[in-house]
């Protein structure tokens, strides 16, 4: 049992780290608690569905959908809510705030278009069944998601380390008004960022809502509270930090599930979060500063 | 003789034919004023999918009846209100019905959260409150003008058992719930006590959350301790991927499920793992009667996709209430109107999608007579293919 | 006119005393706001008061009044435990921090069965809240924070805001100060939850987390803290939102959204906002030396 166990744990992890990545980013880039990450991730999954149901897109375009759709969806976000936001200096619960009211409005919507029904991404579309590996019941969609959210880091990572792009974000999560008076984009880089994070989100929506066959306008919900734990785990803003505390979160759950008793396992997410914020705010793997405003 | 006798009678007769002519308008005018029913199911949020399903039922029973003449020559009209299903909306839905609206009865709502805090306040404004889709405890004590059609779970999840026990030879189960929604843990509370009844040994309990879309964690357990079937209490959301994952893990055993799992939705929702679900219910797609037949086939029609049980106890509630409604003389008075539904409902028997139908009397925690539970047989079916195949 | 009244009050009461509690936590997170901190624990906090003080009524008969003491003491307990390590934390740190505390205490409802119901909650809280005790209340609440903010623990609160180091350095007592904030703050959710549990027959775990602590933030920000009535404003709107959408049906919930989003960007000091109306009604000249 207790392989099988360390792979769910593993298979877990990265469906929270997913979900984080694009959570993240935004805020170490932009400040800000994009709290309609959520909402995106959901619309990501929808808009992947409608265009296998609709379109009859085979998978790999659906999700190449879901990426530009939702990566639409924040950077008009960006553009009309939080850019007008940054521009007054407002204090940064306000953009919180802002990004409450949006992910309600794109819940509900959703919700009238579609139908408060679960829904699901139809069998066809990729294979149910399990594989046995060294005694291990394996599905395929599993292995796609530890390898996706693997790729995604390290290419991630690698931009952030390795490319002048990536020293231009490292400045802006610094300091915007020195990025700015070094001459960088500021605004072009803000506006990448809100995209690319945003269609990260709506990847995640598509794989989580293959995993767990169930599309629903408020599956954000939940994903959102988990991504929160995962962010303030990894320290907020850190890519690395994200993965790492994904990782982390999807063992403590299915460790404590497995050889505590199952329902003490949000208490125990809980409990390990509180402590670290306590003990060690930065997260437990974080190696970001706090930013300079 | 007289001119005068000799008009008299038509004037007479003039008089007495408006006067007539008056109180037959005014009889008229009374028939054609339609019959108030507040609805009030929770038509946004979390809960939609269940209040949407209620409301289509109220909808089409409403049409039926108005179409065949309504009640006694008076139409329904239905003032249906979302109650978003959350309490405070609930309690704000029914007052707007109750003093605004000025409904003869109530519907609603759709949770049982939201039952516990609004049906006192139709109780107090002796008002009849009837819900179909309330199963907790708590709701019919709450006094003598709370009733509901929604079998409880108390009264089905033991039956479930024993015949999925007897014709699947369980031995020993294990259970897995959701622990942090109503209706799943007083569905778990009510399976924990019926395999108590019936000395049947548990191998594991595990829990799970609501939004949750992992559970290998628990079914890894779970199948680690070899257990003969699985009882669930889950809503389909949660269900149906539980049920995937279970086959995935090579957990092949049978899934004994509450309420929340009879809909045909788990065939699409869980497609390919369907099988092997057994559930109990008033109300299944497969039970071939000429009024469920009939229910069947004018809803999937008007609505394109084919009923739930949520749906079928809401259309057969609004028969139940029109019956009440054409036993009791109507007098105009709304506080007496609303009296006199109160005293009729307890006495009616009906016969609908849901089979035979009459009420029950419950009595409150210091044992005075309170509200009316519904009594009436569950049936038990299992997944088979494409269909719930009922077994007995 | 009196039947009229009458009516209105039958259909709209429960909606009445509610903006009477709403704006009770609106006011308790507008103090720990205007020390500069912002902390979410405030619906956890209600959720506190809501159950201690419904178990003693309903379970051991206690009287209102005293119910009502239980339900504000036991939420300023916790403050003053979990204070003193949260604390130190600052910004988002601290509002992540008291956001996952709520999830704690929503998690400790759910295990502790046998005395709070777990999932499924009380029932049968008596109806003991009338109009009186909330606009009492509200009245109580609002001049002790207006006496609080003209003396001298009020400028403490401000100097704290403004830059804390410096607070410091001139000797006022920060973590005192916050910590009189936060547990203040946690009183009066504690308050405004014993209130309502008395009001709704029935309370649950899921009313007191994530979605509620929320929408006590929204409330007041929404009104804006630069005045007392900012978040009563604040509470007034997105009580009655629901209720005002109410012709939107399905769609309601977008509006209520976009509603919010656009205040956020239109009236960024929120919509109390004694300056800007001073400047619209003409009334800058007579107010200038004071803005």
């Amino acid at each position: 049992m207790l392989a099988q166990q360390l792979f769910n744990a593993l298979s877990l992890g990265c469906v929270y780290a997913l979900f984080a990545l694009g959570f993240t980013l935004i805020f170490g880039v932009l400040g800000v608690v994009n709290l309609s990450q959520g909402a995106v991730f959901m619309v990501g999954a929808y808009a992947a569905l409608t265009a296998i149901d609709q379109l009859h897109a085979p998978l790999w375009l659906a999700i190449a959908i879901a990426f530009a759709f939702s990566g639409l969806v924040g950077l008009l976000i960006d553009r009309l809510v939080l850019k007008p936001l940054r521009k007054r200096d407002a204090p940064h619960l306000i953009p919180m705030i802002a990004t409450i009211g949006l992910g309600l409005a794109m819940n509900s919507l959703v919700q009238g278009l579609f139908g408060a029904e679960n829904q699901r991404f139809p069998s066809e579309v990729l294979p149910q069944d399990s594989l046995q590996i060294a005694g291990v019941s394996v599905t395929v969609l599993e292995l796609g998601i530890i390898l996706v959210s693997f790729v995604l880091m390290t290419v991630l990572m690698l931009t952030l380390n390795r490319t002048q792009l990536g020293r231009a974000l490292r400045a802006i999560a610094e300091s915007p008004k020195a990025a700015r008076l070094l001459g960088i984009n500021v605004d072009g880089l803000f506006m990448l960022t809100s995209f690319v994070a945003a269609g990260l989100g709506g990847i995640a929506g598509v794989l989580i809502g293959l995993y767990s066959n169930a599309l629903f306008p408020l599956m954000g919900q939940p994903m959102l509270h988990k991504g929160i734990a995962v962010i303030i785990l990894g320290g907020m803003g850190d890519i690395r930090g994200a993965m790492l505390a994904g990782l982390f979160l999807g063992f403590a759950e299915v460790l404590s599930v497995a050889y505590i008793g199952s329902d003490m396992r949000d208490a125990v997410a809980f409990g390990l979060l509180f402590l670290v914020l306590l003990v060690r705010p930065k997260g437990l793997f974080g190696t970001v500063q706090e930013r300079k405003v | 003789m007289e001119t005068n006798q000799v008009t008299d009678l038509p004037r007479f007769a003039r008089i007495s034919a408006i006067a007539l002519a008056a109180a037959v308008s005014l009889a008229s005018a009374q028939a054609a004023e339609p019959i108030r029913i507040g609805v009030a199911e929770a038509l946004s949020g979390g809960a939609a999918q269940y209040g949407i399903s209620i409301r289509n039922g109220f909808q089409m029973a409403a049409d039926e009846i108005n179409a065949g003449g309504g009640v006694n020559g008076r139409k329904i009209e239905l003032v249906i209100e979302d109650e978003q299903g959350k309490k405070e909306e609930a309690i704000n839905a029914f007052k707007k019905l109750i003093f605004q609206d000025k409904a003869l009865l109530l519907f609603g709502p759709t949770l049982s959260n939201s039952a516990q805090a609004a049906d006192p306040i139709a109780q107090g404004s002796k008002i009849v409150v009837f819900g179909t889709s309330n199963t907790a405890d708590g709701i019919t004590t709450i006094g003598d003008h709370v009733f509901r059609n929604s079998v409880t779970e108390a009264d089905v999840l033991p039956v479930t058992l024993r015949t999925a026990a007897k014709v699947a030879k369980i031995r020993k189960v294990a259970v897995l719930y959701g622990n942090d929604d109503v209706f799943t843990k007083s569905g778990y509370d009510n399976f924990r006590k019926a395999l108590d009844d019936q000395k049947m040994p548990v191998t594991t309990t595990e829990t799970f959350a609501k939004g949750d879309v992992d559970f290998k964690a628990q079914l890894t357990k779970i199948k680690a301790t070899s257990p003969d079937a699985i009882v669930l209490s889950a809503l389909l959301a949660e269900g149906a991927p539980i049920m995937v994952q279970a086959r995935q893990l090579g957990l092949n055993v049978p899934f004994i499920g509450g309420n929340g799992m009879n809909s045909v939705k788990v065939f699409d929702l869980a497609k390919g793992a369907s099988d092997g679900l057994w559930v109990g219910s008033p109300w299944s797609i497969e039970n071939r009667t000429a009024a469920n037949n009939s229910f069947i086939i004018a809803y999937t029609k008007r609505y394109s996709s084919a009923p739930d049980q949520f749906a079928a106890q809401a259309y057969d509630a609004m028969h139940i209430a029109t019956e009440a409604l054409k036993k009791a003389k109507l007098s105009g008075d709304l506080a007496k109107d609303r009296e006199a539904v109160q005293a009729a409902l307890p006495g009616v028997k009906w016969t609908g999608a849901t089979g035979p139908f009459s009420f029950r009397r419950v009595s409150d925690k210091s044992g005075k007579p309170a509200g009316y539970d519904a009594n009436q047989v569950p049936i038990v079916s299992t997944t088979r293919g494409k269909n719930y195949e009922i077994e007995q | 006119m009196i039947d009229f009244l009458d009516n209105f009050w039958s259909v709209y009461s429960n909606l009445v005393l509610s903006l009477g509690t709403n704006a009770l936590l609106a006011l308790s997170i507008y103090l720990t706001l205007s020390c500069g901190m912002l902390a979410m624990a405030n619906a956890a906090f209600m959720g506190i008061g809501a159950y201690t003080s419904s178990i003693l009524t309903m379970n051991y008969g206690w009287p209102f009044p005293l119910a009502i003491a239980a339900g504000m003491a036991a939420p300023t307990l916790v403050a003053f435990v979990i204070g003193r390590p949260t604390l130190r934390l600052s910004g988002v740190y601290l509002a992540m921090a008291t956001l996952a505390f709520g999830e704690v205490v929503r998690l400790c409802i759910l295990r502790a069965e046998n005395l709070t119901g777990g999932a499924l909650g009380l029932n049968g809280i008596p109806q003991l809240t009338t109009w009186w005790h909330v606009l009492l209340a509200v009245v109580a609440v609002l001049f002790l924070l207006a006496r609080l903010r003209r003396s001298k623990i009020g400028r403490a609160f401000e100097a704290i805001k403004e830059d804390e180091t410096a607070a410091g350095l001139m000797g006022i007592d920060v973590n005192g100060h916050k910590m009189l904030a936060f547990a203040l703050g946690a009183a009066i959710a504690g308050l405004a939850g014993v209130l309502d549990a008395h009001l709704t027959f029935f309370i649950g775990p899921q009313e007191f987390g994530f979605d509620r602590g929320v929408e006590i933030l929204t409330m007041t920000i929404l009104g804006g803290i630069n005045s007392l009535f900012g978040p009563v404003i604040g509470a007034l709107i997105i009580t009655l939102l629901p209720e005002l959408l109410r012709s939107f049906k399905d769609y309601r919930a977008v509006a209520n959204g976009l509603i919010l989003v656009l205040i956020v960007l239109f009236l960024p000091k929120g919509l109390w906002n004694p300056a800007w109306m001073r400047k619209v009604t003409g009334l800058a000249k007579r107010a200038a030396p004071s803005a």
